[in-house]
This record gives C-alpha cells, sequence and structure tokens, in this order.
C-alpha cells in the first residue's frame, strides 16, 4: 500500500465527492428513505411529461399520414367532397380554450387551499369538454349527410382518424378530470399535496393545445 | 407512493396472501419474475414454431413427425400448408421480438435491476407498474388466441407490409390479423407505461450519490430503451390502427385502389422497428457490460465512451429507416442517404465491440456460466453487425435483400446477441432473484451446446442468401436454382433441433436450482454494484438501508487493496481497508 | 468469388459481386482479427495464481483510433456504392427493348408493345410468367402490380426490385448470355409466394428476331 498506487486509485475515480456533488442529501441517522424530499420535479411531473412525449409520438404518426396524403394530392378537398366547415369549428376551438382557462383556476384555487374553486373549475373544464365533443359530434353528422364517409379516400380516412382520436383524447381527458373531481370531493387534495391534479391540468392542457395544431392543420 | 413503499421496507413478517404477493403483487422483484416466466413460456412456443419452419424447409410437405393429429385447416396429416406456414413464420418473428426478447430484457431485468442497481426501494409507480404487467399478459393471450379463430392467425410476415396485411382478400386471414393488431397495440400501451416508470424512476429516485455517470451501463441501456420505446411505440401504435381502420373500417391509407400508398406503410413500420432493433440489443449490450467487468475483475474499458455511444445509436436509430426499403422503389437519392447514415450507425457498435475487448484486455479472467455467455454475446454480435454492412451497402442489397442473408443477420443480432445476454443475465442475477445458485455444470453443457448448434443453425443461412435463397418461401425445391443448397437447408434444420433441445438443460437447470440450488451468498461474484449490498433474495423494500454511492460501478482491482473489487457503497478509497 | 454466388450475366452483376467481395474480405479481416483477439486475451488473460488484473479505465487515444478507423472504412464503402447504385437504379440508359410486368398472386404477366413499341394498343401481347429478351440489348422494365407487394428477383441479373400496386417502378438490365434463368418472386405476397415463378429467356438476336416473328406473325 504504497502512496503512489493510492494516488493513481484515487485520480481514476470520478473526481466528485459524492456528497458535495449533489443536491440529494441523505438523512440523518442513516435510515435511508427515497431521495423525495429534495427532488426538484416531482415524480408525477415527470411521469407527464413522458406521457405527453409518447402522446404526441402517436400523433406524429397519424400527421406525418396525413401530410403525406394531403401534400401528394392534386386537389384537397378532392372533387365532389365538402370542404370542412370552419365557423362552427372556430367556436368549438373557442370553447376548449376557454376549458383549459377553467382549468387554470381549478388548479390556481387549490393552490391557494380552496377546494371549492378547484371543484368548480373542474366541473366547468368537464362540461366544456362534452360541449365540444357534442358539438363536434353533430358536424360529423353534418359531414356524413354531405358524402364524407371513413370510406371517402384519404381525405375521410385522415380526417376522421386524426379528429376522432383527439375526440377520444378529449373524452379520456374528462374521465380524468372527474376522477379528479371526485377525489376532490373527497378532500384528497390540499394546497400542499395537489400533484394529481397538477398532472390532470397539464394532461388537459395538452389535449387543448394538441387541438389547436390540428385545427390549424386540418381544417385550412 | 412512496410513502407506502418505505412503510413497507421492513416487512418480511408482514406478508400479503397469495394474491398480492404472487399474482396482484406490486414489488418490482416480483413483477420482474412474473415477465420473466411468461416470456419463457412464450420463447417455448416461438420455438416451436420455428422448428416446424425449420422442418418444413428441410423436407417440404412431408408430415411433421408427432403431429398427425393436429387437426385441420392447420395441419393435413402433419403436413404443413403454405397458409399455415405464412402463419409460423409470422407468429414465430412476432412472438420472439415482443414477446419474448423486450419482456425479458426490459420487463423481466428493467423491472428487477433499475431499484436495486440504482439504490431505491422500488420503482415510482409500482400500482402501474403491476398494471404493465397484467396488460402485457393480456396482450399475450390476445396473441396466442389468434390461432383458434377462423382463418387462422397473421400471415402476412411480422412486418405486416401493406397491402397483403390491410385486406382479408390477399391472405385470407380475418380475425387473426385483427387480433394480431389489437395485441400489439394493447403491448404498445403496456411499455409505454412500463417506460414511464423506467424514466421516472431513473431520473428522480437514485440513491445519494449516484449520479448519472455513476451509473452502471446496464441501467445505462435500460434508461436509453426504455426511451427508445417510449417514443417508437406509440408511433406505432398510430400506424396500427390505421392498418385496422383500413381491414375494418373502410378507410384507405394503404389500399392503393382508393388512393392508398402501401408504402407509406412501410416508413410508419421502419420508422419504428428500426429503433425497435436497438431497443431489443441495447439492454443486451448493457448486461453483457456488467458481467465482462465482473468476470474479467477489471473496470470496464471506456466507461463514458460506452454510454455515449449508446445515446449515439439512440439517437441515430431515428434515421436509418430507409435501408430496410433500398428495393421498394424509392427515390435513389434517399437511398444513397439511408446508406450513409446506416454506415455511420455501425460505428457506435463498433466502438462498443472495441471496449469490449479492451475490459477483456489485461483482466483475469475466468469462466463461469454468465461470463461464456457474455463472450459469446460479444462474439457474436461481431458477426451480425459485420453482416450488417453487407447489406448497408446498397448494390450488394439488391442482391441479398429478402433473402436468408438477411435472416441469418437478424438471428445473429437478436439470438447470437440478445438471447446469449438473456441467458448470461438469467444465470448472472439468478442468486439474486432467487436466493440459489444456478447449476453450475448444466450451465455449461447448456452454454457449449447452444452455441455450437447455434452457429450450425444460423451460420448456413449467409451461405444460402449468397446463393439467393429468399426468405418466407414455403417450398425451397419448387426452384431448380435452390436445389444444390438444400442439403444446407437440412443441416440447419438439424442444428435447430439440437438448439432446442438444449434449452431442455436450461430448463430444467433453471426450475431445479430455484427450488433446490445451493444457497446463494449475498454477492456471489464479488461484484460492485448496489444490487449486492441488498439481502439474498432482497425483501420488499430492497435495502435494510439505503446506500450512499461513493464511487462509479467498475472498480475492480483497484491497486494497493487486498481485495480486487471496491463496492459502490463502500466509504474510503478502499485501499487498505479489509473487506 | 464465392461459390455459392449464382453466375452471374448482367452487366452491372460484376460491380455488384467485386463490391460484395470487396465487403466479404474487409469483414473477413475484421471477423478474424477480433475473434482472435478475443481469443487470444482469454487465454492469456485467463484467471492466474498471483496475477492482478490490470486496473486501467481506457485510453482516449485507442478511443479515437478505434472510431475513426471504421469510419473511415464505412465511408469508402458508402462512396464506392454510390456509383454503382446510380448506375443500376437512377438512371435507365437508352434501351433497345421494354417490357411491362404486372405482378398479381401469384404469377408474372409480362407485357410485350409489339410492332408498334407503344402500350395499351392492339398489338400488345400478354404472356404468363416468360420474359423473352435479346441478349446483349438494355431492356426496360416498366414494373407494377394488381393486388400485393411482390418483388421482381433475377438472381443471375443481381436484378431485384418490388413492384408496388398503385405505382410504375421502372428498372433496367443487359443480360451478357443467352439461356434460360429462373424469375422468382422474393416479397411475401400471400400463401401462394413460393412458386410465383417466372422464367427469363435470353436469346441470340437471331433467335429472338425469330421469336418476335412468330409472337406477331398475324
Ligand atoms: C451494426 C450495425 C447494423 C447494420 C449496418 C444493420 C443493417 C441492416 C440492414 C441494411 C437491414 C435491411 C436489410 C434488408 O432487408 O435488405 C437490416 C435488417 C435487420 N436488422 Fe440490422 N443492422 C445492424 C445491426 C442490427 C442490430 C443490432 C439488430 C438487432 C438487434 C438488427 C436487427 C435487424 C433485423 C431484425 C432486420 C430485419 C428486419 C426484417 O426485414 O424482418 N440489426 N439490418
Ligand atoms: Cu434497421
Ligand atoms: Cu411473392
Amino acid at each position: 500500500m504504497s502512496r503512489a498506487t493510492n494516488t493513481a486509485a484515487v485520480h481514476d475515480l470520478p473526481r466528485e465527492e459524492p456528497l458535495r456533488a449533489l443536491h440529494v442529501v441523505p438523512r440523518k441517522g442513516g435510515r435511508g428513505g427515497p431521495p423525495s424530499r429534495s427532488l426538484k420535479v416531482s415524480n408525477a411531473r415527470v411521469a407527464v411529461a413522458m406521457l405527453l412525449v409518447a402522446e404526441t409520438m402517436f400523433f406524429a404518426g397519424l400527421i406525418g399520414a396525413y401530410l403525406v396524403f394531403r401534400v401528394g394530392s392534386v386537389a384537397w378537398p378532392p372533387p365532389g367532397l365538402p370542404a370542412l366547415p370552419l365557423g362552427v369549428t372556430w367556436v368549438n376551438t373557442v370553447l376548449l380554450a376557454i376549458s383549459g382557462v377553467t382549468m387554470f383556476a381549478a388548479l390556481r384555487g387549490i393552490r391557494r387551499g380552496d377546494e371549492a374553486v378547484l371543484r368548480r373549475g373542474l366541473l366547468w373544464t368537464a362540461l366544456l369538454g362534452g360541449v365540444f365533443v357534442v358539438v363536434q359530434g353533430s358536424e360529423w353528422v353534418g359531414l356524413v349527410r354531405h358524402g364524407l364517409q371513413l370510406s371517402s379516400g384519404p381525405y375521410g380516412g385522415t380526417f376522421y382518424t386524426l379528429i376522432g382520436m383527439h375526440a377520444a383524447h378529449v373524452v379520456g381527458a374528462m374521465g380524468w378530470v372527474f376522477f379528479v373531481f371526485a377525489m376532490a370531493r373527497r378532500r384528497a387534495y390540499t394546497a400542499k399535496a395537489h400533484d394529481a391534479v397538477e398532472a390532470c391540468a397539464i394532461y388537459w392542457w395538452y389535449v387543448c393545445v394538441l387541438w389547436a395544431a390540428l385545427f390549424a392543420l386540418v381544417y385550412h | 407512493m412512496s410513502e407506502a413503499a418505505v412503510a413497507h421496507g421492513h416487512d418480511e413478517h408482514h406478508q400479503g396472501g397469495f394474491v398480492s404477493t404472487y399474482l396482484f403483487s406490486m414489488d418490482h422483484k416480483m413483477i420482474g419474475k412474473q415477465f420473466l416466466l411468461m416470456s419463457l413460456f412464450m420463447m417455448i412456443i416461438g420455438g416451436l414454431l420455428a422448428l416446424m419452419v425449420r422442418w418444413q424447409l428441410a423436407y417440404p410437405e412431408q408430415p411433421v413427425p408427432g403431429l398427425g393429429w393436429v387437426p385441420e385447416p392447420y395441419l393435413y396429416e402433419g403436413i404443413i400448408p403454405p397458409e399455415t406456414y405464412n402463419m409460423l413464420f409470422t407468429m414465430h418473428a412476432t412472438i420472439m421480438i415482443f414477446f419474448v426478447v423486450i419482456p425479458i430484457l426490459v420487463g423481466a431485468f428493467g423491472n428487477f435491476l433499475i431499484p436495486l442497481m440504482i439504490g431505491t426501494r422500488d420503482m415510482a409507480f409500482p400500482v402501474l407498474n403491476m398494471l404493465s404487467f397484467w396488460i402485457a399478459a393480456f396482450a399475450g393471450v390476445l396473441m396466442i388466441s389468434s390461432f383458434f379463430v377462423e382463418g387462422g392467425a397473421a400471415a402476412g410476415g411480422w412486418t405486416a407490409y401493406a397491402p397483403l396485411s390491410a385486406a382479408e382478400v390477399y391472405t385470407g386471414v380475418g380475425l387473426g390479423q385483427d387480433l394480431w393488431i389489437v395485441s400489439l397495440v394493447v403491448l404498445g400501451i403496456s411499455s409505454m407505461m412500463g417506460s414511464i416508470n423506467y424514466i421516472t424512476t431513473v431520473i428522480n429516485m437514485r440513491a445519494p450519490g449516484m449520479t448519472m455517470f455513476r451509473m452502471p451501463l446496464v441501467i445505462w441501456s435500460l434508461f436509453i430503451t426504455a426511451t427508445l420505446l417510449l417514443l417508437a411505440l406509440p408511433e406505432l401504435t398510430a400506424a396500427m390502427a390505421m392498418l385496422l381502420f383500413d381491414r375494418r373500417f373502410g378507410t384507405s391509407f394503404f389500399l392503393p385502389e382508393t388512393g392508398g400508398e402501401p408504402i407509406l406503410w412501410q416508413h410508419l413500420f421502419w420508422f419504428f422497428g428500426h429503433p425497435e432493433v436497438y431497443i431489443l440489443i441495447l439492454p443486451a449490450m448493457g448486461v453483457a457490460s456488467e458481467i465482462l467487468a465482473v468476470f474479467a475483475r477489471k473496470p470496464i474499458f471506456g466507461y463514458r465512451a460506452m454510454a455515449v455511444a449508446m445515446i449515439a445509436i439512440a439517437f441515430l436509430g431515428w434515421v436509418v429507416w430507409g435501408h430496410h426499403m433500398f428495393q421498394s422503389g424509392m427515390n435513389p437519392t434517399m437511398g444513397m442517404a439511408f446508406m450513409t447514415t446506416t454506415m455511420v450507425i455501425a460505428v457506435p457498435s463498433a466502438i462498443k465491440t472495441f471496449n469490449w475487448l479492451g475490459t477483456l484486455w489485461g483482466g483475469s479472467i475466468t469462466f463461469q456460466t454468465p461470463m461464456l455467455h457474455a463472450l459469446a454475446f460479444v462474439s457474436m454480435f461481431v458477426i451480425g453487425g459485420l453482416s450488417g454492412i453487407y447489406m448497408a451497402a446498397t448494390p450488394v442489397d439488391i442482391f441479398i435483400h429478402d433473402t436468408y442473408f438477411i435472416v441469418g443477420h437478424i438471428h445473429y443480432v437478436v439470438f447470437g446477441g440478445s438471447v446469449f445476454a438473456i441467458f448470461g443475465a438469467v444465470s448472472y442475477w439468478f442468486p439474486k432473484m432467487y436466493g440459489r445458485m444456478m447449476n453450475e455444470a448444466l450451465g455449461k453443457i447448456h452454454f457449449f451446446g447452444t452455441l455450437v448448434f447455434f452457429n450450425l443453425t444460423f451460420f448456413p443461412m449467409h451461405i444460402i442468401g449468397v446463393g439467393g435463397h429468399m426468405r418466407r418461401i414455403y417450398n425451397p425445391l419448387q426452384y431448380e436454382f435452390l436445389q444444390p443448397l438444400q442439403h444446407w437447408n437440412e443441416i440447419m434444420t438439424i442444428g435447430a433441433i439440437g438448439l432446442g433441445l438444449f434449452q431442455i438443460v436450461f430448463a430444467v437447470n433453471f426450475f431445479w436450482s430455484m427450488f433446490a440450488g445451493a444457497k446463494a451468498p449475498q454477492n456471489p461474484w464479488n461484484a460492485n454494484t448496489l444490487e449486492w449490498e441488498a439481502p439474498t433474495p432482497p425483501p420488499h423494500g430492497n435495502f435494510i438501508e439505503i446506500p450512499t454511492v461513493y464511487r462509479g460501478p467498475y472498480e475492480y482491482s483497484v491497486p494497493g487493496m487486498k481485495e480486487d473489487w471496491l463496492p459502490q457503497a463502500q466509504p474510503g478509497t478502499g485501499v487498505g481497508v479489509a473487506h | 468469388m464465392l461459390p455459392w454466388l449464382p453466375e452471374n450475366i448482367s452487366t452491372y452483376g460484376g460491380e455488384i459481386d467485386s463490391l460484395f467481395m470487396l465487403i466479404f474480405w474487409i469483414t473477413t479481416i475484421v471477423f478474424v482479427a477480433v475473434q482472435g483477439a478475443l481469443i487470444w486475451f482469454l487465454f492469456k488473460y485467463r484467471a492466474q495464481p498471483g496475477r492482478r488484473a490490470t486496473y486501467s479505465h481506457g485510453n482516449n487515444t485507442l478511443e479515437i483510433a478505434w472510431t475513426i478507423a471504421p469510419s473511415i472504412i464505412l465511408v469508402v464503402l458508402a462512396l464506392l456504392s454510390r456509383a454503382t447504385w446510380d448506375e443500376i437504379k437512377a438512371e435507365i440508359p437508352p434501351h433497345d427493348v421494354t417490357v411491362r410486368v404486372y405482378a398479381k398472386q401469384f404469377n408474372w404477366d409480362f407485357i410485350y408493345p409489339g410492332p408498334d413499341g407503344a402500350f395499351d394498343t392492339a398489338d400488345d401481347k400478354t404472356i404468363e410468367n416468360e420474359l423473352t429478351v435479346p441478349v446483349n440489348k438494355v431492356v426496360k422494365l416498366e414494373m407494377l402490380s394488381r393486388d400485393v407487394i411482390h418483388s421482381l428477383f433475377v438472381p443471375v441479373l443481381r436484378f431485384k426490385q418490388d413492384t408496388m400496386p398503385g405505382r410504375q417502378i421502372d428498372g433496367w438490365f443487359e443480360a451478357t448470355k443467352t439461356g434460360e434463368y429462373e424469375i422468382p418472386c422474393a416479397e411475401l405476397c400471400g400463401f401462394g409466394h413460393s412458386g410465383m415463378l417466372g422464367h427469363l429467356k435470353v436469346l441470340s438476336d437471331q433467335d429472338y428476331a425469330t421469336w418476335v416473328g412468330e409472337q406477331w406473325s398475324n
């Protein structure tokens, strides 16, 4: 155990001293635990971010297919098929945007510890989401009457698939909102502990932003 | 959730019932074992399908021995009809890729190793983890059930090229192909849940002192793999949805008569598919790195280069998909671009290989079963990587595309690479998983048998591929130019039967050792990483006390020390400290 | 040349084969070097009493060397591939004969334009599973499919091209030797994929003229 070998060994070890390099400090007394106290980003936030990444890849696949057909076609909509109704959809878009705001209100409510505001905000959000889906449904009925079907070539197929998948996500997100609402009624959240509300809100906003992108892409 | 995990930290005496311990367990270790057992079972099915394929190729249209009882229209007095033959290779590949290699490497070892090796008590979301297993199991049931529906199982190849796969008229397969699609979508959901869990756990729950660049390479590889899965599978899910809509709801994404684009499927599929092949190999690379360092008693050569090479592969993997489509009629300029990126992505693989050799150089190597498998991994992976270069060279690919050369390549990387790594991983971590050692003699018999018969089965594929032997053909004797190659088909089939038989040794060893193997010490291989700090087998909650990490994972043979290993969790420089 | 490689009878097949052989030698050398080093290390550095493993975390010079060396080899291969690839796939040279190929489950329809040299006219002639061409002439193929994807594969020509429903893909070859050869389908196309087999007849100029005469006699 000469001095020389000793320094050689230390030299090749990673440079940082373990404790200094970390923002995580082990608990005194050594009865360790998950170092969650000093996390910068909560598990819930990381997980939701990852979920959104996955969702984005899913829609990237669908949008990619849509673009292939749209860019590759001579006329869009192809002759004989109806254009998409812009007016109603604008209104619908605004409704969804408002739902994003009510979701924000709900989240702000619970951040202050105001559970009533949280519940009200969640209900409004789900309600607006519901109206959005219903309006979209009626729009579809109209389009089908005008002869636009799933089987109307790529124009019909991509439209219903892409927009339908988004609608399914709205419905799924509504389910999540209702779940959070039910938990809120059981007083599950406080000003300090409401990761689940936040996760739900982030997802809801994602669905709204996704809609904006699809609206710009598909309806124009 | 994490609070609950802590509360259950030391609860040997606080056991739940059978259902919560073995079925709906939320303990990452039990979930890992569930994945392992499910996948090994699927491996038997996938293997038997492959043997039937091999039988038909060597002895076309002769009855398969012992299968005379299988009813029509699957077999005709043991004779495989072409429709069934197509189902056999389609389902073989699908099962092996999606229900064997990924669930073992990612599902079983990802689950078992990540919390143990980064030093935490469980995954970030144990409930999600439990669900991800049961959803995967459900996907498996869907996939297997597709054999028993009217029209049989999917028969369009694992790549499911449209329009063959997009309309029932082309194959006669109806519900079976739909089930195939739905099963993979369900599996995609499971793998998304798993990936989210792994990524969150690795980012947020590392033990004190466990910086990213102190993580063992196998954790790096699983982390990167989880990212790839998270990105790739949803895109496949989108493609699958479109395919299903084409089949059932009259859309025309891939059907040309009504304006669809068949080649769009190929782009969507391979955009997922190439990252997918790295999903199959990256964790195997990680496993091999662990084992090589431990049994060579040396620090891994070029730790950072190894991690960075994997990251590079993960990025480059997204821009090479076109190399599967050189003969699809794509723009020749695109072909050149994809050839270039493909050549580039071969470089990190080469770097890794050289670093493994560097790890062996100057080592003090012992040859227990895990090491033998890891060495075979390196050796076989080299062959698979080199054969990749032939196909990457576009003009050469004109000739060998869709021949057995490709099949040889696939099997050298996925069997020679991933499956050898799986065997290595099982024998290496078995003591921690089940608290007992696997039998070394049986392990060696299995290893050498597998190595010999593996090469006998798969190496000649390159030869007949060079001879022009197409893949996915039912009867090579229908072609005059293939007649002189037929003896190879017989040799390969004999090899495959031997390969199958030697797996029985593995099964016997696995189950026998599980119940009757020698009791394993806490750290049987004198390894540094954190899983060996936990009791054997680790209780719910893993560690008596969460370890603190002081150094990288590969401090073997540090000069001046008495011992030749220096655990990550041991304080001090180690010099002069008796372990 | 490897004994298993089918004989080559196309003008560009030789280039493919020499590229193949070049890669063969490169990969063989790498293979022997790597596996040799592996085995040698396993022997030389096997555990022996009293000897300790070398404590080393790596070597940056080596890392750089073995990053650059394969890169150079691969770039060279890419460059060499480029010329051949462009010759075969990028542009069709001036051609003497044009044949339209319609693949379908599970046959090849070869459509000849007839004396007027134009397709979709009355004198077109469809011959199933038989492609007859003159030797030493550039033949252009217009490939289509009636149903699913197939792949026209002529091993002796080193020719392979998928046929896609809904789009026409052109290809070409020039055969240098008369004879009869097989045309398998290389892309899975259904239960009859195996055995979807045509024949290529390469005829001398004289025989070809006779054949044309017979086909379009009336
Ligand atoms: C070292 C670098 C590699 C290169 C240059 C390479 C190149 C290629 C190319 C060009 C093809 C397409 C061949 C054709 O269809 O004509 C291919 C197919 C394939 N490769 Fe690789 N590859 C490499 C490594 C791997 C690895 C590591 C894996 C998996 C673990 C893998 C798995 C596959 C599979 C499964 C296919 C066939 C897919 C199919 O058509 O069914 N490859 N490879
Ligand atoms: Cu690939
Ligand atoms: Cu075919």
